[in-house]
């Protein structure tokens, strides 16, 4: 029974390491730093022997360590296990990183106090075996990363973007606490496996409905869903390792969320139709303005939006196991491309070297559909639909007409064959790579996960929906080229970069452009350091 | 004419006289915009003086006009002086002579009175208000951040180079475009500022007219426009840097450039807008700021002693070089065998410093010498598979040829790797684009595990793979590679006594992930690595033709001389020598020497860097410190260059000058028969680069808010060309904080270049009066000039106005060079 309190050891290292340059915040250090390292990465190691643990003895949740039922358990699962290797690598990764990478700044002690605590709070948030403690993780990783956000706490650009954070993440507990309260009433327990029994036999008290809707409310306001999304576009004005951090570790929270309440969730279909449309829509106008994003940061952080929004969507869909293999997907990449920021200068400069780009015509871009289509069946076909549910179809759909676009680059009339031929090879990969980890994600997540149900009119039309307008924009950024240096397109531009003004909105109703009192007034002539 | 023109020439509606006309207008706008040193892109970046404009002033009045246009001055806190006056390192002997020789004295009688002076803090340094603040002040909005937020995420499109897959409108010049871009942009409305979008849509086509309509709204005579212009243009950052590059590049090329004007005149919009919006509660104020514009620039007394003690300052260091190079030598000087087995020529630059001395320790049959990075050949270079020109040169030069790396030969290999270039591009912006980067991240998001552990663990390689040898396309005809064989020797000082193996190391940066990588690489070559300028001349001079007509000009390169190209990782502190582009079957025993001589000398210069970077414990760590992707601090650069020799390598051969000087050999009895063409070129070129790179880390380093590139931590790059700290504003050149200071201290002391030079004054007074650009630099202090005798010891002093004065620190300096 011990061992089963095993996945605690990872928060517990990193904020045993944490602790002291918690107590003590000052100046540099680089043994501090050095000390969560090695901490992190034992953690890892926990977060292994966790896996080890679910593999030999099965899903499980630990007794709960406290007082009359409050307190820490551990839940054992697929999805647990799952977050804690991609939290405490991505972790590790980001600790070791920021080791170097803060050496000699006056605030380190504090940086590595307050990155090693959120952390901890993510890993105690996905290990969570009862309401309470997911509740208290879910709030003190917010508040732990807020601090993080205002490393620099002197730039009023910080303040701006931290405030903007703060509201909707209060917002967010709010929802996120008034969900779990029905739940444990209705369920009459504080253990979300006995919450999740009784919710996947399709056991459905008053007042679930309500928890399903906060549910989804707070995940989609943790995940930066449309119009919450703005903040993340702001927090550049931190170390790039929180970026990397947020972006691959902590925003995440809200799928997390829905799949954790996953038999929940498909009490509420209501609830799951509005984040397909939510997701959905995210995904789209995230996509469109990271487009138009000339600063890497920036650009990185609307694809988190935007990617967010899929995996939504994906939830929403109820493709639970495909939402995981988003977060697991995503959080690799995106660590990956906000740690490597500093390549930018290198990568634009490559673009040019090779000479111009071939734009495809009209006709290039309706044969790259077509032979989208083809290797879409081509792989259906040697894999085998059977057991597929339709929303996973028509996710594949979605995937495949994203295809459609390396294939155009390579189709181009003025492509030469063998860039033609790259293409296609490089499409192949892609759509075989996609639908092997597919069918990887769903039978790993067999038994934890519940499958799609399938799907009535509401849902039947949702596909239709999410597919066209997918295929539309899919289509519209394969013929980019063609019109979007037409005087009627700049208008769109302007407005899709700025966000769609929802910050600029929130900035004047939070007053962020407020000079505060001892503000100098030349902004750009902060001295810095001594 | 036009009728909006006359409008401006006319009394306006509420009687305010409108004053100026428009050629004062276009010459005052030309005025602030050479008042803004231009930055380089970051793809191929090189030091600039920030002072560039005001080099025609002595530091206490340039500073005294950065203080009220930007709110810094151009010196260190007080403290730092008097902390340096209290160790000793500024001896009372160097106020003195500081103080006697300051352009302009105010108040300070004596020593105690500049004594007395450095005990007390200077005010803080205030710039006048500017139209934005001063509304600031009226509603409490933060004015001139929205200002520039909003400019910024304009000008962050404008100026992309390829970053967003969406760009902005291309092939408008830069008024247009932002008008353009402007009438969309509903955010000035949204945050308080109605009707902006109403405003710049009325405003005039041509930007000038603009200008001129601002300059009568606001009142300003014609004598406060070009301190308000560069005020405005100076609060822009990067933005007008990069803006007056372009002006610079067009100079270069005969031709003209309008962006710096044009983003004047979109800076400006704003303030009129701001100062229609408050001008009942600012209008007074504004007045008085609008007429003290028009003053002269006067410096205060407090300008004059920051002037002095900095000056002290410099002349201390000057002392320490006088005793350095007037110690004897470590090394055993070069007197073994009559010819050298191997003589290597490195760059200028002050990395080479450490490397060379480590490299003569190892024998006595190796010696080197100094010379621009670019070994004078100015080549517009494309690389392998690559269409993009690279100017391997000084920015202050004309390419004077093409050249591209392979030949015929590599052509196929050319194609293929052209066509995986392609294919990566292609992948590149499917991995980017709307809807396909979520099959990216699904179907290839796992594969970024393996890419997380292969940086973390520092497993990936820095730099790029070596391209083939490099070759003049179209080729150069055989009189004129042998002019060139011929200019290039004679400007090195190598005419005689050649080694069986003769090096050409170029040098650059093996670093990754990181922005400024281009500014720890070659200033010579453009802020390229100087491989490919190693490799052309060392061909050119193997060349048996060529060989045969140097021969004819009085230069005989033995037979059994070969001439190869390196390239010096300053990072780690390693050479690769480029022994497949010659015929090396004659030398391998050489080769085999050499190459263990440099893998010693690179251990030995590794020894000497690690103990000045942080987190390099063991000379080791500095071998993979380039490949640690979190690093910011992989080297130092050129971090504390403050001196710059040119003379005979005898006299520095074996003195430890601590990475800090600029070595360029020169023999001015060899030259002087010619009429010093070789020293003429060396205070011309080489001379006005190292004081780009002296004043660049000065800026950096005293001025770092306006002069440098600001937080490492939060650097987001901006369309591939520049970063900004955070989610955007003004674009930060010049130098990261990181990169002269580490955390504790400042690693870049500010001192001003001193170059001493072997020659004859008379001969440097000749040069100094046909070039008034440079003698503008010693005259008014932004470079120090000294002069050595044939005994090695620093003697004169360049006092201005072509006059010298014997060196104060001479009479410490000459026992010691006696007992040596």
């Amino acid at each position: 029974m011990v061992q089963a309190l095993l996945p605690l050891l990872a928060p517990a290292l990193l904020l045993a390491a944490a602790l002291p340059s918690l107590l003590r915040p000052g100046g540099p250090d680089r043994a501090a730093a050095v000390r969560l390292e090695w901490a992190a990465l034992a953690a890892f190691a926990s977060a292994l022997g966790a896996a080890w643990l679910l593999w030999t003895a099965g899903p499980g949740t630990s007794p709960v360590l406290g007082l009359g039922g409050i307190g820490l358990s551990a839940r054992l699962d697929v999805v647990s296990v799952t977050m804690l290797l991609l939290v405490c690598f991505v972790g590790w990764i980001v600790v070791r990183y920021a080791a170097v990478y803060l050496d000699g700044e006056p605030g380190q002690r504090r940086f590595v106090g307050w990155m090693g605590a959120t952390v901890a709070a993510v890993l105690l948030l996905v290990q969570a075996g009862n309401l309470i403690q997911l509740a208290a993780a879910w709030i003190a990783t917010s508040l732990c990363l807020h601090r993080l956000l205002l490393f620099y706490p002197e730039r009023p650009q910080a303040i701006r973007a931290a405030r903007k954070k703060f509201v909707f993440a209060r917002a967010g507990d709010i929802a996120l606490v008034g969900a779990l309260v029905p739940l444990a009433v209705g369920y009459d327990s504080l253990d979300i496996a006995t919450i999740l029994e009784a919710a996947g036999q399709g056991v459905a008290p008053a007042g679930v409905l309500w928890s399903a809707a906060l549910l989804a409310v707070a995940a989609a306001l943790k995940s930066a869903q449309f119009p919450s999304h703005g903040w993340l576009t702001e927090v550049m004005e931190t170390p790039t390792p929180v970026s990397a951090l947020l972006h691959a570790g902590v925003i995440n929270a809200g799928g997390f969320l829905l799949i954790r309440f996953a038999d929940v969730m498909l009490l509420a279909p209501g609830a799951l139709a509005g984040l397909v449309m939510l997701g959905g829509f995210t995904a789209l106008a995230g996509g469109v303005s990271m487009l138009a994003q000339p600063a890497v940061k920036t650009s990185l952080a609307w694809s988190t939006i935007s990617q967010m929004g899929f995996m939504i969507m994906q939830c929403g869909l109820a493709l639970f196991p495909l939402a995981l293999l988003h977060i697991v997907a995503h959080s690799l990449y995106k660590a990956h491309a906000f740690l490597a920021a500093g390549t930018a200068v290198d990568v634009v400069a490559q673009i040019r070297r090779p000479g111009p780009i071939a734009v495809p015509g009209g006709a290039a871009v309706a044969r790259a559909f077509l032979l989208a289509l083809v290797i879409y069946g081509c792989v259906a076909a040697v894999l085998g639909v059977d057991g597929k549910s339709a929303q996973s179809l028509a996710l594949g759909a979605i995937l495949v007409l994203g295809v459609a676009y390396l294939l155009a680059q390579g189709l181009a009339d003025r492509a030469p064959r063998a860039l033609t031929i790259r293409t296609a090879v490089y499409a192949v990969a892609t759509s075989l790579g996609y639908f092997l980890l597919q069918t990887l994600a769903e039978n790993v997540t067999a038994g934890t996960l519940p499958a799609a149900p399938s799907p009535g009119p509401l849902e039947w039309s949702l596909l239709v929906v999410a597919v066209l307008s997918f295929g539309l924009v899919a289509i519209a950024q394969a013929t980019f080229p063609l019109w979007s240096d037409h005087p009627a397109a700049a208008g769109l531009r302007v407005h899709l970069s700025n966000g769609l003004y929802v910050n600029a909105l929130l900035d004047r109703l939070l007053g962020g452009w407020t000079v505060r009192s001892g503000q100098p007034h030349v902004h750009s002539h902060r001295e810095l350091g001594t | 004419m036009n009728a909006f023109t006359q409008d401006v020439r006319h009394p306006q509606a509420d009687g305010r006289p409108a004053s100026v006309d428009l050629d004062a207008l276009a010459r005052a706008v030309d005025a602030a915009a050479r008042q803004i040193p231009p930055a380089w892109p970051l793809a191929a970046t090189v030091a600039v003086n920030p002072f560039l404009g005001q080099t025609g002033e002595p530091l206490a009045r340039a500073s005294a006009r950065l203080q009220r246009v930007g709110g810094f001055r151009l010196t260190r806190p007080r403290r730092e002086y008097l902390d340096a006056i209290d160790q000793g390192v500024i001896s009372d002997d160097d106020l003195r002579s500081a103080l006697d020789a300051a352009p302009e004295r105010h108040d300070l009688s004596d020593l105690a009175a500049l004594k007395r002076a450095a005990g007390s803090p200077a005010d803080p340094p205030a710039a006048l208000a500017t139209v934005a603040e001063l509304a600031a002040g009226a509603d409490g909005t933060d004015w001139p951040a929205v200002t520039t937020d909003r400019i910024g995420a304009w000008a962050a499109g404008y100026f992309d180079a390829g970053q967003a897959l969406w760009a902005a409108p291309r092939g408008q010049r830069a008024w247009a475009a932002y008008r353009a871009q402007a009438i969309h942009d509903l955010t000035p409305e949204i945050l308080g500022l109605s009707g902006f979008a109403r405003f710049v849509a009325a405003l005039p086509d041509d930007p000038m007219d603009a200008i001129a309509r601002f300059a009568a709204r606001l009142g300003l005579t014609a004598s406060a426009l070009e301190s308000y212009f560069h005020q405005l243009l100076l609060g822009l950052g990067g933005w007008s840097q990069l803006a007056r590059q372009r002006l610079w590049e067009a100079e270069l090329a005969n031709g003209a450039d309008q962006t710096v004007g044009d983003l004047l005149a979109i800076r400006m919009a704003w303030e009129v807008a701001l100062f229609e919006r408050f001008e009942d509660r600012i209008a007074d104020a504004w007045r008085g700021i609008a007429a003290a514009h028009a003053l002269p620039v006067r410096t205060s007394a407090a300008d004059a002693v920051d002037a002095v003690l900095q000056d002290a300052a410099e002349r201390a260091a000057q002392r320490r070089l006088a005793s350095a190079l007037a110690a004897p030598g470590a090394t055993p000087v070069a007197a073994g065998p009559e010819r050298p087995l191997l003589h290597a020529v490195f760059c200028i630059d002050v990395r080479s410093e450490v490397f060379r001395r480590a490299l003569e320790c190892e024998d006595s049959e190796v010696t080197t010498s100094g010379f621009a990075g670019f070994f004078g050949l100015a080549a517009a270079h494309r690389g392998f598979a690559s269409d993009v020109t690279e100017h391997r040169l000084p920015v202050l030069l004309t390419p004077a040829r093409t050249s591209r790396s392979g030949g015929e030969s590599d052509r196929d290999a050319d194609r293929r790797a052209r066509f995986g270039a392609r294919a990566r591009r292609a992948w590149g912006r499917f991995k980017l684009a709307a809807v396909s980067s979520f099959a990216f991240v699904e179907a290839m998001g796992p594969v970024y595990a393996g890419k997380l552990l292969r940086d973390g663990l520092r497993l990936g390689r820095a730099g790029r793979p070596a391209e083939p040898a490099p070759e003049f396309d179209p080729s150069v005809a055989l009189d004129e590679r042998i002019e060139m064989a011929e200019a290039v020797l004679r400007a090195m000082s190598l005419t005689s006594g050649f080694a069986r193996l003769e090096l050409l190391v170029g040098h650059g940066a093996g670093v990754v992930n990181n922005p400024h990588a281009s500014a720890l690489h070659c200033g010579a070559c453009g802020g390229h690595s100087g491989e490919v300028n190693a490799r052309l001349a060392a061909r050119l001079l193997n060349d048996p033709a060529v060989r045969r007509g140097l021969a004819d000009r009085g230069i005989a390169v033995p037979a059994d001389t070969l001439f190869l190209a390196a390239l010096h990782d300053t990072t780690a502190d390693s050479v690769t020598v480029f022994d497949g582009d010659a015929d090396t079957a004659a030398h391998q025993a050489d080769l085999a020497r050499t190459r263990a001589w440099l893998a010693a000398a690179g251990r030995a210069a590794r020894e000497e860097r690690a103990a000045r970077l942080p987190r390099a414990e063991r000379a080791r760590d500095l071998e993979w410190r380039g490949r640690d992707w979190a690093q910011v601090r992989p080297e130092w650069g050129l971090a504390g260059c403050s001196a710059f020799v040119a003379a005979p390598r005898s006299r520095t051969r074996g003195r430890n000058l601590a990475g800090r000087a600029f070595l360029h050999d020169y023999d001015w009895r060899a030259d002087e028969a010619r009429g010093y063409p070789v020293l003429e070129l060396i205070m011309t070129a080489p001379v006005v680069v190292a004081s780009w790179i002296s004043l660049q880390y000065y800026g950096s380093a005293v001025a770092p808010s306006a002069f440098g590139a600001g937080n490492k931590l939060l650097h987001n790059v901006v369309g591939g060309v520049g970063v900004v700290e955070g989610n955007g504003g003004v674009l930060r050149a010049g130098l990261p904080w990181q990169s002269v200071h580490d955390g504790r201290s400042l690693v870049h002391e500010p001192l001003r270049l001193t170059v001493c030079i072997e020659a004859p004054t008379q001969a440097m007074n000749d040069i100094l009066a046909r070039h008034p650009a440079v003698r503008a630099l010693f005259d008014n202090g932004w470079l120090h000039l000294l002069s050595m005798d044939d005994a090695g010891g620093i003697v004169a002093r360049y006092a201005g106005d072509l006059r010298w004065a014997p060196f104060e620190g001479a009479g410490e300096s000459a026992p010691a060079r006696d007992a040596a």
